[in-house]
């Protein structure tokens, strides 16, 4: 309901006024036929009759439907062939001669044939042939004609015609060409180009792409049997028969432009499916998710190949919605349709550029999701530059913490050893008073010693480059003061991902010992669907603040920068459970 | 008693060289990688190899591999391992399917020439022996339910002794008791722990450490 009353509300104030003069109009015509049934056989004008009603609500509702030329000129071949046959029934009126005498002989030529040629948009092509056959021959030839028979004609001349009233212009029956004019004009002209005209409409049908085609076959095939009428017409007039075929040439006419006003609207309604295509793209791409804007366009354009091209300034080229950079193809068989400046690129089948405004509306209403896919794929380029040197700076802290650990055995334990041996060495040539010193000194060189491999256990456990994460947890587990009951998958895993869940139980166990004042803790590492899952839970106080300079918070980041999340909840009085996911290739 | 010393520092294995050579044991050559030392066994054919766990080229396992290549190249030469590291995992890798003599002690022990030649001659003579700190760390680990909870103080003080390697005699000789109430001890903790009665005193030891590093 609320749909009807905006698309009335729409439509402009010409409409209105149009639509109101096209059924007075109409109604005077009827009124004519009803009081004067001897004028026409009933059964012609009531056909005529309806074809017109037709005609007239088909251009009003093309027109009102925002394909306004199309509409406007169906409207208006509709009115002009009304004005012809108001002459015929109100042959006595000047104001209708005048009227009828203006608008049939320049509107229906005119607006029939502008209409063959321009459909489905209203406008013309760039094709010059058509645009001189249709502006000089038409116009001008129309135009031309006009004026002769508003200022001489008086309904003599031909033979079956009854005098009739002259227009408002008329000067008199005087001149003597008017009549091999009309012959030409009327007759003859159509016949000798005729053959242009169906090669430019065959023309128009081959050029159009197989969607195009969709659209405007039903129309231009109404049309050229209308248009073969006429030729008919025009031949029976001019040089046959003088008339014989008028009867089924005027049935035929009529249902020609029953066939046109079908043409019509069907190539409309096929049109408007494209704008409802449209509709749905804008509601489509509201729910994409992100990098769904080339799908969903590909389903409202109907074109599968379509590709996407996105402008990064920053990369000054075009990427892909992966990211990937991509070069626009220069080819004849891909054809590139910009939306904004330098926004986006549609790549696709160059058939579709017979729809310039399916295109042109899909293109605008994708227009603020190419943006936001734009910004997204910037935003992606950005991230993966971030976490890619967030990596690197992790694995070189890796490494390097690896190398201290090694110097660290390499230098200062071997020097300490080969004090220790040398100590012992010296044992046997010393005092015994000496024997006490050198006990505390001997003490305090395993003190040492016991330190710095603590130090650089707590640098970097060897057994976990060596053994793997398992061997390293179980070792944790049974160094930790809190019984711990561990699970840990066997079989290794890419270095930092062990490095990482190492340190997130070492550090989690850490506090647990620290502040958890638990009873149990349970570690699990399980490995599922190319995730490794952390657990560390405890049966503590709970309450741990994570992000009160923790340690976690710094592992937060070494996970982080594996694409990983670690999550801590720690109710109060409920235990602590420190659980962390990284993703690993299988 | 002939040994060879596998080391990559030159320092350490001079040193240990000499404090060696001052105890009387026999130091017949020293190499500096895993591949140098399995020729040098090949050639010398040595009683035990002192090797470290960590060597060239990749510093990681060297030692604990070429421990195993030698004990099924040349079975009647014992090897002794000196580790930074004290890692269950380490010794287990070591001990767990050796057969004939052979030791995981952590590398300090060199600053104790009496400890490391009672290892070396323990080893010589087919025992297996444990770091003590090592044992420890099995023994003091806090577990729920405590699978040691119904030892008794002297049980836990044989356990561990047992874990280190020793035969029932030098356990008793260490804690000055009987042979014989070592022995008994030694029945109620096997059975406690529900561990086999295996005469086979290396058997015994592995069965021990697995047991203990759960």
């Amino acid at each position: 309901m609320n749909r009807v009353r905006t698309e009335l509300r729409s439509r402009s104030p010409i409409w209105w006024v149009a639509a109101f003069a096209g059924v007075a109009i109409f109604a005077l015509d009827l009124v004519g036929h009803l009081t004067q049934p001897n004028i026409q056989d009933t059964g012609v004008w009531i056909f005529l009759d309806t074809k017109l009603a037709a005609l007239i609500a088909a251009g009003l509702w093309i027109w009102g439907w925002r394909v306004r030329l199309i509409g406007l000129l169906l409207f208006g071949w509709a009115i002009a062939v009304l004005a012809g046959d108001l002459m015929n029934v109100y042959p006595d009126s000047r104001s209708v001669a005048t009227f009828g005498l203006l608008v049939y002989w320049t509107g229906a030529n005119i607006f029939f044939l502008h209409m063959a040629f321009a459909y489905p948009t209203g406008r013309l092509g760039r094709h010059w042939p058509t645009r001189l056959l249709l502006i000089g021959f038409v116009y001008v030839g129309s135009v031309i004609t006009v004026i002769p028979w508003l200022l001489f004609q008086d309904g003599r001349g031909c033979a079956d015609c009854r005098p009739r009233a002259t227009s408002y212009f008329f000067v008199g029956h005087s001149v003597s060409w008017l009549d091999d004019w009309n012959l030409f004009w009327v007759y003859w002209s159509w016949v000798a180009l005729a053959p242009v005209f169906v090669w430019l409409i065959w023309r128009r049908f081959r050029m159009t792409s197989k969607g195009g085609r969709r659209t405007v076959w039903p129309f231009l095939t109404a049309f050229s049997l209308a248009f073969a009428d006429l030729v008919i017409w025009s031949i029976d007039g001019g040089f046959g028969s003088g008339g014989s075929l008028d009867p089924y040439l005027t049935y035929g006419d009529i249902s020609t432009a029953w066939l046109v006003v079908l043409g019509a609207v069907s190539g409309v309604l096929v049109t408007r499916r494209a704008r409802g295509v449209v509709g749905n793209l804008v509601v489509e791409l509201g729910r994409a998710a992100p990098g769904g804007v080339r799908d969903a366009l590909a389903r409202a354009i109907g074109d599968p190949t379509l590709e996407l091209a996105l402008w990064v300034p920053q990369k000054h080229g075009w990427v892909d919605e992966e990211g990937n950079e991509v070069e626009l193809p220069t080819g004849d068989d891909r054809t590139v349709t910009l939306v904004g400046e330098k926004l986006a690129a549609i790549i696709h089948d160059p058939v579709l550029l017979d729809q310039p405004s399916l295109l042109e509306a899909a293109g605008s209403a994708a227009r603020f999701a190419l943006e936001n896919e734009r910004l997204q794929v910037e935003l992606r380029a950005q991230l993966a530059e971030l976490r890619e040197s967030r990596a690197r700076i992790v694995w070189a802290g890796d490494e390097e913490r690896r190398r201290l650990e090694r110097d660290l055995h390499d230098g200062a334990q071997q020097r300490l050893l080969g004090l220790g041996m040398a100590l012992q060495l010296l044992e046997p040539h010393l005092d015994k008073d000496a024997g006490p010193l050198l006990e505390e000194t001997e003490t305090e060189l395993q003190q040492a010693l016991a330190e710095l491999r603590e130090l650089a256990r707590g640098i970097h456990p060897a057994v976990l480059t060596d053994q793997g994460l398992a061997a390293a947890l179980k070792t944790l587990a049974q160094r930790s003061p809190v019984p711990v009951e561990l699970y840990a998958c066997s079989g290794r895993l890419p270095a930092p991902v062990e490095t990482a869940a190492y340190f997130v139980v070492s550090e989690a166990l850490t506090n647990i010992v620290k502040y958890a004042r638990a009873e149990h803790a349970w570690v699990n590492v399980t490995r599922n669907n190319g995730l490794v899952r952390i657990d560390v839970r405890d049966d503590g106080i709970g309450g741990a603040n994570p992000t009160a300079g923790s340690g976690l918070s710094g592992l937060a980041d070494r996970i982080g920068a594996l694409d990983g999340q670690l999550e801590i909840e720690s109710p109060a009085g409920a235990g602590t459970h420190v659980a962390a996911e990284i993703p690993c290739a299988r | 008693m002939r040994t060879v010393i596998a080391d990559d520092t030159a320092l350490l294995r001079q040193g240990l060289a000499r404090l060696l050579a001052e105890a009387g044991i026999d130091v017949c050559g020293e190499a500096g990688d895993g591949e140098s030392l399995l020729q040098l066994v090949e050639r010398e054919q040595p009683d035990v190899a002192i090797v470290d766990i960590r060597m060239p080229p990749t510093h990681s396992d060297e030692g604990l591999v070429a421990a195993a290549v030698i004990r099924t190249r040349f079975p009647h030469v014992g090897v002794l391992v000196l580790s930074q590291y004290v890692e269950p995992a380490y010794a287990l890798r070591l001990v767990s399917d050796q057969q004939g003599g052979c030791g995981y002690l952590l590398k300090d022990r060199v600053t104790n020439a009496a400890e490391l030649v009672d290892a070396l001659e323990r080893v010589a003579a087919g025992e297996l022996v444990v770091d003590r700190e090592l044992v420890d760390l099995l023994l003091t680990q806090r577990r729920d339910p405590d699978p040691l909870g119904d030892l008794t103080e002297r049980e836990r003080e044989v356990l561990a002794l047992m874990a280190e390697g020793f035969a029932d005699r030098a356990i008793a000789e260490r804690l000055w008791i009987a042979t014989n109430t070592v022995e008994t001890h030694v029945r109620h903790i096997l059975h406690k722990l529900a561990l086999p009665c295996d005469d086979a005193k290396n058997r015994r030891v592995q069965a021990v450490l697995i047991h203990l590093s759960g």
